[in-house]
């Protein structure tokens, strides 16, 4: 897991109450973790403990939450696919199929990503929230 | 988590590391008890 953190993210650990930081980035809780990108610009956060086997999904997802949202879709579409692949059981694997299907989508203007994501979230995660987000896909 | 990582204590320092590093930050704000 240290391993894991010291080479994938630029780790920064902060007091709760550290000032002016802690009201910067309204942080109400702990443990709190913020993916930040170069510039300071937030991407992802979770907030109560995460077990190892979900802490690194959850940081994965991060970064390709970045990456996407810098329009870098074929770098989270490898880190998207790395999360399916090895963390199935994780609570970040249906999220990371959703955005999967929709970084596919914005990569290739394909609709065929969107509804795939679907069926996908549908058969493996029934009662996920982004099998909800995707509903509309399965008319594509 | 684990005490072996080596954490940044100011957020400008993780900001030029993660630039020359081209990685993301992972800010965690905790409470020291």
């Amino acid at each position: 897991m240290s391993s894991f953190i010291s080479e994938s993210v630029v780790p920064l650990r902060l007091p709760y109450d550290h000032k002016p930081l802690s009201e910067q980035f309204q942080v109400k809780w702990t443990p709190t973790l913020i993916t930040l990108d170069a510039d300071g610009k937030e991407h992802h956060r979770t907030v109560g403990f995460l077990p190892p086997e979900e802490l690194i999904p959850s940081l994965l997802l991060g970064r390709a939450k970045l990456d996407f949202d810098l329009d870098d879709f074929e770098s989270a579409i490898k880190i998207l696919e790395k999360i399916v692949s090895d963390h199935s059981k994780s609570d970040s694997a249906p999220e990371a199929i959703y955005l999967l299907g929709v970084s596919r989508y914005k990569s290739t203007h394909e609709a065929k990503p969107l509804k795939d994501a679907y069926e996908k979230l549908q058969a493996e995660y029934p009662d996920s929230e982004w099998t909800k987000r995707a509903y509309p896909y399965r008319l594509l | 988590m684990g005490n072996s990582i080596k954490w940044e204590t100011e957020l400008n320092a993780a900001l030029a590391r993660a630039k020359s590093e081209q990685k993301p930050v992972l800010m965690d704000f905790f409470n020291p008890g």
